[in-house]
């Protein structure tokens, strides 16, 4: 039922000071909600940002190995039976440690941190791939590193733009240079990142094996031009069997992902943090709604009296919440974007706010109210105008 | 006489609620509150008639069912036991859907004046004209117009905050008469107004009663209004204790009193006599009382005149302030003579008890008596 006299909006908005709080509310439940959801895009944003920055078509990885953090590897010699396939233009190992490589710089602790080791004649990240070049010439002296610049402070190093270089630290036990920077960035799982040559990489890491580099990590597949993605994917799986899983860039991420989100209780955690958000907001609209019905309870039954309907009351009450959600949503979409832009800075994890993720939390706050609404209006419907008298 | 004979006319209509249209009828109605051991009656058996275009003001203490009564006649509380018709429909039984329908057709006035503190005057208005689909340029006028005629042409878009107590209440009755109700349920609605405005209210309230033939229904315990209903009903311990057209008796009053043998009775007394008399109205030619029959009324002709017969020849011939039948209730014997109206007669009738009532409690009226009674034999 249509009424021209906006009763709702006028109600919500005629105490100022309550609809401050009440906006105030719904914006903290929004804030909850959009950092949850930040925290878990940005755990997978940030494990599989090092995948979207290689330079490849196809990724060769050992078919165990159900995540980046999980150091399965396979076998080099695959790399020249893949590398002869035809269709492919190269395909090259990255290699990578995760758990055992351990900084430092004199005087402070020993942090782990992930280093990439790779072969210098094919710069593997794509995004840095300029940077690189510019000082392959001296990453090929022995005891040289790059360093990532969003790697975490506290290892010690100085990584700012106008920084030095370079710089000595250690890198289990043995000394090591870091003679400049390129940019990847943190997850939950690294706190930062070293990029060498596979010789210095072999060096630090002696305990792969006799060969340290016999087992690769990732292999990263460029197909020849005039060939088909598809086609290669096909042949290669045929070629490797069982040896080696062979995926497109996006099917990893989503492995990736999908490893992260269903085999660890991090999704869930983050799943429970958004719901809790959903909760509180359900919660403190439900106060607003229900302590407003609740001051106004002889006017809704004097309505009733008059001859208003349950369903002036349903939409007076549902259009209640959406204003406030939208409301809220508002204070609570800046806030989060400043909260966003705070931690992407202390972190160093990956922290976006894109439209499709806006829609979903704008979506979940008006359901959020939608529901409080629900359940303030069996309060609006227990108004007895035979109390009136 | 002349001027008594005005005044009859209009207590013959004010008498006769058979012709007219009933506004509410409440036949045999019991209520109860509670379930099983705990429930509790707190209406019994009531019984009312109140005609459309009355103004009724209902009294009674608290816990008296007064307010029982109000909510079941306004359609907010279901009908339990008995018949209760308002505005045509019978509750008892009634949907939800056409309870929604008939309570538009009320006007409500609490008393808490319950307006929203986010609206203006004028919207809290609105929400009723909205309610009943007037269009807004209808409406605008119309609000316009009643707010100022309960003096609050200044304060037509102030919101309740910046109004009195008084008149915030005359926002409200604003919001209950807008619609120009066929019924009107008010609550103590003078009891937050001055003097000034409560009589403002209670001359809206009459003008709507007499221009629009809306009913009325007010629970007061504010004096100063009373000289506007045209009945006043008390209730007690659930019961109606007594149900007084007011209009009526005292127009009676003032008839009785131009009759000699009610001339010199108190006041008191003669309310008592007007509370219980009866009227009957007589053809010409029909037989009032007949010789020989046990006598069980005593009648005083309000209108007309009567020939008196024995055995069948007139003897003499009575005309109005005259009164007859009183010798065979005082004798206990059978009637002396019959009486049959020469022209069409308007009589006013006192039962035995009754009549014997009144003897017992006047001696004025005794004395009256036995003169009369001498001076015929």
């Amino acid at each position: 039922m249509k009424t021209p006299v906006p009763l709702a909006w006028k109600n919500l908005t005629h105490d100022r000071r309550r609809l401050a709080v009440a906006v105030g509310g719904i914006a903290f439940a929004v804030l909850l909600m959009f950092q949850q959801r930040g925290f878990n895009h940005a755990l997978f944003d940030s494990t599989v940002e090092i995948v979207r920055e290689l330079d490849c078509d196809l990724i060769m990885v050992n078919p165990a190995r159900f995540a980046l953090t999980n150091e399965i590897r396979f076998p080099g010699s695959w790399l020249e039976v893949a590398g002869s396939q035809s269709g492919v233009d190269s395909a090259e190992p990255l290699f990578m440690e995760n758990l055992a490589a351990r900084l430092r710089q004199d005087g402070k602790r020993a942090r782990p941190i992930r280093v990439l080791g790779f072969n210098l004649d094919r710069p593997v990240l794509l995004d840095s791939r300029r940077e690189i070049l510019s000082q392959i010439n001296e990453l090929r002296e022995p005891n040289t590193a790059l360093i990532d610049r969003l790697s975490k402070s506290s290892y010690g190093f100085e990584l700012a733009a106008n920084a030095e270089f370079p710089q000595l630290g250690e890198l289990n036990g043995n000394r090591i240079r870091l003679i400049g920077t390129f940019q990847s960035g943190r997850d939950f799982a690294h706190e930062g990142n070293l990029l060498m040559s596979a010789e210095n990489f072999a060096t630090y890491f002696r305990y792969r094996g006799p060969d340290p580099l016999s087992l690769v990590d990732l292999g990263l597949v460029k197909v020849g031009a005039g060939a088909s993605t598809e086609q290669v994917l096909r042949s290669l799986r045929a070629t490797l069997a069982n040896n080696v899983a062979v995926m497109t860039r996006q099917q990893f991420i989503d492995k990736e992902i999908a490893f992260w989100a269903r085999n660890t209780p991090i999704g869930v955690i983050f799943l429970i943090g958004t719901l809790m958000g959903f909760v509180v907001g359900v919660i403190i609209c439900y106060q607003i709604l229900a302590n407003d019905i609740a001051e106004h309870l002889g006017e809704f039954a004097t309505l009733k009296a008059m001859g208003y309907g349950n369903k002036f009351f349903f939409a007076l009450v549902i259009r209640q919440a959406v204003y406030l959600g939208l409301l809220g949503f508002i204070p609570g979409l800046f806030f989060s974007w400043l909260l966003f832009e705070f931690n992407a800075g202390m972190t160093g994890l990956l922290m976006q706010m894109s439209i499709p993720r806006v829609v979903t939390i704008l979506l979940a706050t008006l359901s959020m109210c939608v529901v409080s609404g629900l359940l303030a209006l069996r309060k609006l419907l227990a108004a007895d105008p035979a109390s009136l008298f | 006489m002349n001027q008594n004979q005005f005044d009859l006319a209009a207590l013959i209509a004010a008498w006769e609620p058979a012709r007219e249209q009933l506004s509410i009828q409440v036949e045999h109605l019991n209520h109860y509150y509670g379930e099983g051991e705990m429930r509790k009656q707190v209406l019994f058996d009531n019984c009312l008639k109140i005609r459309q275009g009355e103004i009724v003001i209902m009294t009674g203490p608290s816990g008296s069912g007064k307010t029982t009564l109000l909510t079941l006649i306004g359609t907010l509380r279901s009908v339990q036991e008995g018949s209760l018709q308002v505005i045509g429909s019978e509750l008892n039984g009634v949907s939800a859907g056409n309870t929604t329908e008939l309570r538009k057709k009320i006007g409500f006035i609490f008393q808490a004046h319950n307006l929203f503190e986010s609206l203006t005057a004028f919207q809290n208005v609105s929400m009723s004209t909205e309610l009943q689909g007037i269009a807004s340029d209808l409406a605008r006028p119309r609000i316009e117009a009643t707010l100022r005629r309960l003096g609050l042409g200044q304060r037509v878009h102030y919101k309740p905050k910046s109004l009195s107590g008084g008149q915030k209440q005359r926002v409200a009755i604003a919001r209950g008469i807008i619609h120009e109700p066929r019924l009107i349920l008010a609550d103590e609605p003078t009891a937050a107004l001055d003097a000034e405005s409560g009589r403002e209210v209670v001359t809206i309230f009459q003008e709507l009663a007499r221009e629009q033939n809306c009913t009325i229904l007010i629970v007061t315990h504010d004096n100063r209004i009373l000289d506007v209903a045209d009945r006043i009903i008390n209730m007690v311990d659930g019961r109606i204790h007594s149900n007084v057209l007011v209009k009526r008796n005292a127009t009676l009053c003032q008839i009785l009193n131009g009759f000699p043998i009610f001339r010199d009775l108190t006041p008191q007394a003669i309310s008592q006599v007007a509370d219980k008399i009866a009227m009957r109205r007589y053809p010409t030619g029909s037989e009032i009382i007949r010789q020989g029959e046990m006598g069980q009324e005593f009648f005083v002709i309000g209108s007309g005149d009567v020939d008196i017969e024995v055995d069948g020849v007139q003897v003499n011939t009575l005309s109005q302030g005259a009164f007859f039948g009183e010798v065979s209730l005082v004798k206990q014997q059978p009637r002396n003579a019959t009486v049959r109206a020469r022209t069409e007669v308007v009589c006013f009738l006192l039962s035995k008890d009754e009549f014997q009532s009144v003897l017992d409690s006047s001696t004025t009226f005794e004395e009256e008596l036995r003169k009369a009674i001498f001076s015929r034999q």
